[in-house]
């Protein structure tokens, strides 16, 4: 149904999904009228003036006086629910046209899109800034939570950290928390200039109110901004996954499970075997002395993998290239055969580096592609470490077809949906010498959306009481680390303790793979007590894992987090100082108690 | 081009404030950087590097055999880069040469002060870059007496530029061995995770890491020596 302006009589929408109403009211302005959960009534709209947009030209917002709605769409009755309204302004000889629709597709998922379209009246363009007034408030609402956010008593804190190109959603709820509403503002490719105006950032922002998203615009009609909401009568928690699922949709995973590469899920604990030290190189000898290594990994539970590193910092001394290099180790080339045969012996797998950054002008990544199929002809590794990279050239693609099992890490972590598709494997790098880093425990959101991607955490430069960070992070977020204790020739080793700390990460790594890799898992779930954050892990099966982390400064004793009220379930910390797990009912439901210490993680495995 | 043979340089004992300042990539370069006095004792210093024609004649004298030749003089060198300095020795090799020739190896300290003098120069040749008056980011090397007006203050040729140098430490700090050498070379690499190269500055020196003698020689790293008196 189409109705012209003038013909109606009550310039009110409602579009109300499974869970929400939306009432627009465009009487005199555009105006979120209402937006409520259909169940509790809970008005997520608390203060007025909800208008849906203002446009600012220079430093002058256009009034409503100068509004006109032209056309409305009403198809709220249709399976697919669709409302727009079509607006326009004239407002000092420069003409803006606009529409705003509302989507409906999928029962627990709404579009809400904003296009805008202006003509100059000189054809000189203005400084263009648009403001969200709706947003503004549902914002300062006390359940709305930034993205990759946790309540802290009533404070937002951010307890995650995503360094790819998906952005979680921001997620308001009722007051039971039992309704909640996820805000994603889509936007994978960031230098598009006219779509969602780096609105992902900015909702993280703490002055969000002051928030003016610039743009340019066009004689037609573009997106300029697509906010998706995901709803869900199930709590905060599931919007995750809605958001998860509608996102890895779009992506091509097939590469993560070749039946060849099953070793690279189960690379948890790979060294960065720096060449120039005593920790490989016997100097009497003048020999890799790679027994040593292995002997030695053992105390970290036994290395998975190990990265040979010898071109850094060496490559530029003289124009000999990265593989040249090779010819002046030991043996030559036999030195890495026979090295790479011990480590096989002893189920480690061995990774040689590529460096972009040594590529002449007279190599082509096909050259290099080449070298790297001799390489692996005449020495049998396993895998090629990407150094600084965070991407995989097509042209090392072909190596896979001759060698199924040869897998590729990179440095950094992939971050758009290409990179994330081709390579399996990367490091999670954290750190700074320069800026007074502090390793923080927080939720990966990367390790989550993509839990079959194996990440190694690493912040080489930590030590002391960062070192322990590290593997708390790790365990927080059942990811493998980096053993790195000879930094280019820094020795920053690992302590007995942490050492043997890792040895349990390890081992429960692999003993509760299934679960801690398993697809259901969330990041950043509810918790019961004020200054906990928790990771849940789990698959379809019967049995769960629960990473909890204090974050303050003092014990917690208390309730930790809530589990399915099911009969014979058993209990068990698996990690961490003993924290007296102990099932209590409340009321209906069932809870975890415990005890936790200041800036620890427990690890807490349930079977239902 | 005439030959240049037994060209020393005396260089009278001071006392010299040694202070080195450079970037290094990653790491530290585990060493006291100064400011600090040293002392320099009377010495004799080469004025030149040491050239392929002088370090083939050591190897005809005493038939000298690295016990790892691996990549030793792999350079080749022959007639006609007779007064080119000899590159592709470990610090081994050319710790054998200098005993022959009755030297040794400028300490890190020495050499600098040879370069830099008692004026405290930024470059052999004064405080100002000239790519002219060195071997600087170039594609070869040249010959050892091609760039008289880089000499140094003392009459020292080919400090900056053309071949690095060796100096005479080895250091040991528990966990690795290392070396330091000096004057950059004419190899002008592209990226700054590269070694970083051309000519370089008086008080620049490389923390080069050791390992065997295959990685310990390469084609841009020579040296001179010094002789007590």
């Amino acid at each position: 149904m189409t109705y012209k302006n003038k013909k109606m009589k009550n310039k009110i929408i409602n579009f109300s999904s499974r869970d929400l109403l939306f009432a627009i009211d465009y009487e005199k302005k555009m105006n979120l009228d209402q937006l409520f959960d259909l169940n509790s009534k809970y008005n997520f709209l608390k203060k007025k003036n909800n208008d849906l947009l203002k446009i600012k030209i220079e430093n002058e917002i256009i009034s409503d006086r100068f509004l006109r709605v032209e056309n409305v769409i009403d198809q709220t009755k249709n399976k697919f629910k669709f409302i727009s309204l079509d607006f326009s302004y004239s407002f000092k000889k420069d003409v803006f046209k606009g529409r705003v629709s509302i989507i409906q597709k999928k029962e627990n998922i709404i579009d809400i899109i904003f296009q805008l379209a202006g003509k100059w009246n000189n054809k000189i363009p203005k400084k263009t800034t648009l403001i969200f007034p709706f947003l503004r408030n549902l914002n300062n609402d006390k359940n709305f939570l930034k993205p990759g956010h946790v309540f802290s008593g009533k404070r937002s804190i951010k307890k995650s950290v995503w360094n790819f190109h998906e952005y979680p959603p921001a997620i308001i709820t009722n007051n039971s928390n039992n309704v909640a509403v996820g805000i994603e503002f889509f936007d994978q490719f960031p230098w598009q200039s006219n779509y969602n105006l780096g609105m992902h950032e900015a909702i993280l922002k703490n002055d969000f109110d002051h928030y003016e998203s610039e743009i340019q615009l066009n004689r037609d009609l573009s997106d300029v901004i697509t906010m998706r909401l995901y709803t869900s009568s199930k709590g905060r928690n599931e919007i995750f996954h809605l958001w998860k699922e509608n996102t890895r949709n779009r992506y091509d995973l097939r590469k993560y499970f070749r039946p060849k590469n099953t070793w690279i899920k189960k690379n948890y604990i790979t060294h960065f075997t720096f060449a120039y030290g005593k920790e490989i190189f016997d100097y009497k000898k003048t020999k890799l002395n790679i027994k040593k290594i292995i002997k030695d990994g053992k105390e970290f539970g036994g290395y998975d993998s190990l990265i040979f590193w010898h071109q850094y910092p060496r490559l530029g001394l003289d124009n000999t290239n990265q593989w040249d290099l090779y010819k002046y180790l030991p043996e030559e080339l036999k030195t890495i055969k026979k090295i790479v045969k011990e480590c096989h012996k002893n189920g480690i797998k061995f990774f040689i580096p590529f460096k972009p950054w040594d590529v002449r002008s007279n190599e082509s990544l096909d050259y290099h592609a080449k070298s790297l199929e001799y390489f692996v002809t005449q020495t049998n590794i396993d895998g090629f470490f990407l150094d600084t990279m965070s991407s995989l050239p097509d042209s090392f693609l072909k190596i896979q077809k001759k060698f199924p099992s040869f897998e590729f890490a990179s440095e950094g972590t992939p971050k758009e949906q290409r990179q994330i598709e081709q390579l399996t494997s990367s490091w999670d790098q954290i750190g700074d010498i320069r800026r007074n880093y502090k390793v923080e425990v927080e939720a990966n959101m990367f390790r989550f959306v993509f839990p079959e991607h194996p990440l190694n955490l690493v912040s080489r430069w930590s030590v002391g009481s960062d070192k322990d960070a590290i593997i708390k992070r790790a365990a927080f977020n059942g990811t493998g680390l980096v053993i790195w204790q000879d930094v280019f020739g820094c020795w920053l080793p690992f302590s007995k303790n942490q050492k043997k700390v890792i040895k349990q990460l390890k081992n429960i790594l692999n003993k509760f793979h299934d679960i801690i890799f398993g697809s259901n898992s969330t990041p950043l779930i509810d918790t019961l007590s004020a200054g906990l954050i928790c990771n849940l892990f789990c698959n379809n099966g019967n049995q769960k894992i629960f990473a909890i982390y204090n974050f303050t400064k003092k014990k917690i004793s208390g309730p930790f987090f809530k589990i399915e009220p099911k009969n014979n379930i058993k209990i068990r910390q698996i990690f961490g100082t003993n924290s007296s797990m102990q099932l209590k009912k409340i009321k209906k439901e069932q809870a975890v108690y415990g005890t936790i210490n200041a800036d620890d993680v427990v690890l807490v495995h349930i079977k239902y | 081009m005439k030959s240049i043979q037994n060209n020393k340089i005396f260089i009278d004992s001071s006392e010299y404030n040694y202070r080195v300042a450079h970037l290094t990539l990653e790491g530290t370069c585990s060493l006291d950087h100064g400011p600090k006095n040293v002392n320099i004792k009377n010495l004799y210093v080469d004025k030149y590097p040491v050239t392929n024609q002088q370090f083939l004649f050591f190897i005809k004298s005493t038939g000298y055999k690295p016990a790892d030749p691996q990549r030793f003089l792999a350079h080749n060198p022959n007639k006609i880069k007779n007064n080119y300095p000899v590159v592709c020795v470990s610090q081994y090799d050319a710790m054998h040469y200098a005993k022959w020739v009755g030297g040794r190896l400028p300490t890190d300290e020495e050499w600098q002060y040879i370069a830099a003098g008692p004026n405290y120069l930024e470059w052999p040749w004064g405080d100002t870059f000239d790519p002219l008056v060195c071997n600087h980011d170039h594609s070869a090397l040249t010959p050892v007496n091609a760039h008289k007006k880089g000499a140094s203050w003392c009459g020292c040729e080919d400090l900056s530029g053309n071949a690095w140098e060796w100096t005479s430490g080895v250091y040991d700090d528990g966990e690795h061995k290392f070396a330091l050498i000096r004057g950059g070379s004419f190899f002008y690499a592209q990226d700054h995770w590269h070694v970083g190269g051309g000519a370089r500055k008086n008080n620049y020196h490389w923390k080069l890491q050791l390992l065997n003698e295959g990685m310990n020689r390469a084609s841009t790293l020579g040296f001179r020596c010094v002789y007590d008196v």
